[in-house]
């Protein structure tokens, strides 16, 4: 005869476990901020352009590193046709730009349009926990769009160097600090200004809309201004090139400025004026933010 | 009152700009199922976002568990659950991701989490809807679904501000049963609704707001059990009321009826003697069946 199970109804059961508070309702909501702009536990369609983004930004680096190991093999005496780390911030600019486009209004617009803000009010989270939060998932992610694939090159390129991997990984060492600032410039330049955006709006299209609107309208601005106008200091119209801005600064970084004919380097500003914009308009969006989500909260 | 209040205020008020909304408020609420009720614009949610730290008094004090609700907001939040009246389900997700993400919030780890979640899903009835995205759910469905992320950390005091909102009778029904049994797993309970109804069938305690002011506040029991007698007379009313007024009862005369009601005898016995003493009769006798509605529109003067 075997034993048969017995069921037992426990009924509620007071939980007596551990408490994390305010730093386990921090990560939480960080955990929570990753998922939502690359569409994870959520249906298929939310997860089609994150991911096609990411490829996006990986893909050239993966090509580069292969055509790099092509030409090693078959051409060892050939000059390698790929660009250099600063020239790859192009490719992953671009596309950073569309995908925080995209994840800053998926990041707050729900939350406040579903209600879902009253819920975080009754947790132990301020905030400034909240929207710090939220944008900490969002930096993560721009700066793992711009690091990886130049992880990946860098790595890569080593590998395949005729002065052998470890000795081509401390050559390049100097490359580091420049590919970590040009991260830093390009997160501050795209993200808080999105956030600002979305914190605005109050529909997610609009708000991705309006961010690339502000974008593409700048920069054509400024093109017609600095161009087509001979009034003094018309030079400074440029600053409207907001999403020029960190490019001219990446050029500086990697001391290649004026390799690219752009608005900004036509109208010759110093490379100093386009930093204090990237951080004046950085700082501006961030209070706003935060004054904004103190009175929502 | 024995226990330790677990919600209390001195003076506390409240303004928009010109608008009142709250005015010297005081009360001491115990442990247990507590009813706060007024009609819409009395108050109450304006009550319930200073006690969670949404909202800052402009006058006076609040306590939630014996912290203070402004100054200590985050102690405040680790104690309590909240369920609004307004929509605050995230549609694109399942019930059960977003009750584990809401049990991360309020800090519990990752496992005990989904553990709760999944508890607390079958408590209030949603074990087989669970994993569906909570956009196609019911009224009835995101109604269990917000009730089962205010609890599922397993709170000390849970606000429930109007639970049955939107409710088919059905639903109504289960959402009172669910909250009726709240008490039994140690959570204390603050009900805010503008259906009396619900608030007699589910507290033992009531909160009356009115106007921003405090209309009464006591045991559910003392408010609608006034010790009242109605009886219908044959005869003369007017003598029978002499008699028991002569006896120390007091009397509402309306027609062929009276209300009698004392609080140093039994009202039945003074009927009966005066009946005997005034030689009339009686077409009916029984005690005043005395809502919580009568009481509130008795105290609000309507």
């Amino acid at each position: 005869m075997t034993e048969r199970g017995v069921v037992f109804d426990l009924g509620y059961v007071p939980y007596e476990g551990e408490r994390r508070g305010r730093r386990g309702a921090i990560s939480s909501t960080y955990r929570d901020g990753l998922q939502r702009v690359f569409g994870i536990r959520r249906r298929a369609r939310k997860k089609i352009l994150p991911w096609m983004l990411v490829v996006l930004a990986l893909l050239p680096a993966v090509v580069f590193v292969g055509f790099a190991f092509l030409l090693s093999t078959f051409s060892p005496e050939a000059e390698s046709p790929f660009g250099s780390h600063g020239d790859y911030f192009s490719i992953t600019g671009g596309v950073v730009l569309l995908f925080v486009a995209l994840a800053a209004p998926e990041l707050l617009i729900p939350d406040r349009r579903e209600g879902v803000l009253s819920v975080y009010s009754s947790r132990p989270l301020r905030p400034d926990d909240y929207i710090g939060t939220r944008s900490a998932s969002l930096l993560t992610v721009v700066a793992g769009f711009m690091l990886i694939p130049q992880v990946l090159m860098y790595i890569g390129f080593a590998a395949l160097s005729a002065d052998g991997f470890f000795k081509a990984l401390v050559t390049n060492t100097d490359e580091i600090p420049k590919i970590l600032a040009a991260t830093v410039v390009y997160a501050l330049a795209y993200a808080p200004l999105a956030l600002l955006v979305a914190t605005i709006a109050s529909r997610k299209a609009a708000a991705t809309g309006i961010y690339l609107g502000v974008m593409i309208v700048g920069a054509g601005l400024a093109a017609a201004l600095v161009e087509a106008t001979t009034l003094p200091g018309s030079r400074y119209a440029a600053i409207l090139a907001v999403d020029g801005h960190p490019d001219y600064v990446r050029d500086w970084i990697f001391g290649t400025t004026g390799s690219s004919e752009t608005t900004i380097a036509n109208a010759g500003l110093d490379p100093w004026v386009s930093l204090a914009v990237i951080v004046t308009v950085a700082v501006a969006s961030s209070v706003f933010v935060v004054w904004r989500y103190r009175r929502l909260m | 009152m024995v226990d330790a209040p677990i919600l209390s205020a001195r003076d506390l008020g409240l303004a928009y700009g010109s608008i009142v909304a709250l005015h010297g408020v005081e009360f001491d609420l115990p442990p247990g199922r507590i009813g706060l009720v007024g009609a819409n614009g009395a108050g109450k949610t304006t009550l319930i976002k200073i006690l969670l730290g949404i909202l800052r008094p402009t006058l006076g004090t609040a306590a939630v568990l014996g912290f203070d609700a402004t100054k200590d907001v985050l102690d405040v939040r680790s104690r309590i659950g909240y369920m609004p009246e307004n929509d605050c389900l995230p549609l694109d997700i399942s019930a059960a991701e977003f009750v584990v993400y809401a049990a991360g919030l309020a800090g519990l780890p990752r496992n005990a989490a989904r553990q709760r979640a999944s508890d607390v899903l079958t408590l209030v009835g949603l074990e087989e809807e669970r994993f569906r995205p909570i956009e196609g759910f019911s009224t009835g469905m995101k109604q269990r679904t917000k009730l089962a992320q205010a609890i599922v950390h397993d709170p000390e005091l849970v606000f429930l501000d109007e639970p049955t909102a939107g409710l088919d009778p059905e639903g109504r029904e289960e959402m009172l049963e669910l909250i009726s049994r709240l008490g039994g797993f140690g959570i204390n309970v603050l009900v805010s609704s503008h259906v009396l109804g619900d608030i007699e069938r589910t507290c033992d305690w009531v909160l009356m707001l009115d106007g921003g002011r405090v209309l009464r506040s006591g045991p559910l029991s003392h408010l609608i059990d006034a010790d009242t007698v109605a009886v219908e007379v044959i005869g003369d009313t007017d003598a029978v009321a002499r008699h028991l007024v002569a006896a120390g009862a007091t009397v509402d005369v309306a027609g062929p009826r009276l209300l009698v009601w004392t609080s140093t005898d039994d009202a039945f016995r003074l009927v009966r003697d005066a009946l005997a003493d005034s030689g009339a009769g009686m077409r009916s006798l029984g005690p005043k069946a005395t809502t919580l509605e009568d009481v509130f529109l008795e105290g609000s003067g309507s």
